[in-house]
């Protein structure tokens, strides 16, 4: 119980593409503003859950969502995975596949 | 410097508590939310010359404290609420045809009873101040854990929730289409956007609903239709005003929704009025109109700053920064009066819209700029 008033600043790690790179994520940001904090190209329009560009399929590992994906993506997309890089926070470690327009390495 | 920064963000929590007391005061001072947006009108037009940038330390980092700005941010949702709490009061008194005297509360005087012209300011101070809930409405939407509840929340005491969900979902991905309601075309006016906005913004969450519904094979009848929900929020609201003074008090209520609705999408008229973007394109600066001057952005909490808001959508008010896009040059108070008389409007907006066609627009834009005008000439001619 106690350890609710525990506070919690643990970073994690998004493993992109069968480990071509990492993204460290810090507690409280989403994958895509740190995958663009640290100069990554990564695909994304809006920023703000609407437009979907920036989806993603989550491999292994857990994320937060801070908005339900059904308004963006279909049902086969969620059951396959994917979710929006700009809002999701990581719950843990996670291995995450993104299609980059020019790959990257 | 970092006080300063956080502290003048809160000329609306301040004069929304005054206009609080006003009306719980009585007799004139129920007029006090109404003067208030006078003098800040004036103000407004006054340093209208007055632009500043955002602050930061040497690192670049704003001087906005997050938990203090939420703090306030959320303080809003019971203020707005005993704003209607305050004119139910009063409308059951004047409904009541309580005697009009002086009584004390706590060791405060104030009016018991009201007259029906004292109504009418509160009622108006009411509204006006209600209807500024959409600055806390429109920046915790962009927060997607309980921020975004506090606001589906202030919004539905303009029995607007559904705006929540449009304005991210819709206004920030079809902005300067026309697909998005809340950008207005070249020729229309305030009176006639207000409306069409509205119902649209709307339908597209009732349409948006439909659809995340029928994907997940659920009714649309669901616990989990938001749009729905929206309206259930608002049912409170309607519930005490008819309570509180039957006809009379559906009629205050509506007042103040029509005032806060018309503030509401007054702020989106301005912000992108006659802006064109191609189908397909990236979101810019140049789609949108940045009012900053010095009191619209302190008052307004920066969402004048709509040129930067728009290309990053998930920065927070205070990091909001002048970034060379369209500007009017006043501030929107000052434009507000404006729209007010649409011919006026259009006269002062005309040099604003030729500077933008030839300074910031592509080609493809120009050209769609070109239809709108033949087409606004057809009209006229028609009619």
């Amino acid at each position: 119980m106690f350890g609710l008033f525990t506070k919690k600043n643990k970073d994690f790690i998004a493993s992109v593409n069968e480990n071509s790179f990492e993204v460290n994520v810090i507690k409280g940001k989403t994958l895509l503003s740190s995958a663009l904090d640290q100069g990554i190209d990564w695909p994304h329009r809006c920023k703000v859950g609407s437009c979907g560009s920036c989806k993603c399929k989550i491999i292994s590992g857990k994320i937060k969502p801070q908005i339900d994906f059904a308004y963006v993506l279909d049902q086969e997309e969620l059951d396959a995975g994917y979710v929006l890089a700009c809002q999701s926070e990581l719950k843990s470690d996670i291995e995450v596949e993104v299609i980059f327009k020019n790959k990257q390495e | 410097m970092k006080l300063y920064v956080n502290l003048r963000y809160l000329i609306v929590p301040i004069s929304s508590l005054v206009t609080l007391f006003g009306i719980f005061l009585g007799g004139i001072y129920a007029w006090i939310g109404v003067i208030l947006f006078g003098i800040y009108t004036i103000i407004d037009t006054v340093t209208k010359d007055i632009h500043l940038r955002a602050e930061t330390d040497d690192d670049g980092n704003s001087f906005g404290i997050k938990q203090f700005q939420y703090l306030v941010m959320y303080f809003m949702l019971p203020v707005f609420i005993s704003l209607q709490l305050a004119l139910a009061w009063r409308i059951f008194q004047y409904a009541d045809s309580s005697i009009i005297e002086a009584a004390y509360f706590a060791g405060f005087a104030y009016e018991s009873g009201i007259n029906t012209t004292n109504l009418i300011g509160a009622t108006l101070s009411a509204a006006l101040w209600a209807g500024l809930g959409i600055i806390y409405g429109h920046e915790l939407s962009h927060n997607k854990k309980e921020g975004f509840l506090v606001s589906r929340l202030i919004m539905a005491l303009s029995g607007a929730s559904h705006f929540t969900y449009a304005h991210v979902y819709n206004h920030h991905l079809d902005l300067g289409h026309q697909d998005d309601p809340a950008t207005a075309p070249r020729g229309r006016n305030v009176y006639w956007h207000t409306w069409l906005s509205h119902i649209g913004q709307s339908k597209f969450s009732f349409d948006m609903e439909k659809k995340k519904l029928s994907k997940q094979n659920k009714s649309f009848l669901s616990f989990d239709n938001r749009w729905i929900l929206g309206y259930v929020y608002s049912l409170p609201s309607i519930i005490l005003f008819v309570w509180a003074g039957g006809l009379i008090g559906l009629l205050a209520l509506a007042a103040v929704w029509v005032i806060a609705n018309f503030l509401l999408e007054a702020l989106n008229f301005m912000g992108h009025y006659g802006l064109i973007r191609e189908e397909g394109r990236p979101v810019e600066h140049r789609h949108s109109w940045d009012n900053d001057s010095v009191f619209t952005s302190w008052f307004f909490i920066e969402i004048g700053r709509q040129c930067d808001h728009h290309v990053r959508g998930e920065t927070y008010f205070w990091e909001l920064d002048d970034v060379g896009g369209p500007n009017y040059g006043i501030g929107y108070f000052s434009l507000f009066v404006l729209t007010l008389v649409p011919p006026l409007f259009r006269s002062y907006v005309k040099k604003h819209l030729d500077n933008w066609d030839q300074n910031y627009a592509t080609d493809a834009e120009k050209v769609i700029a070109k239809q709108f005008e033949s087409k606004n000439f057809t009209a006229r001619a028609a009619s």
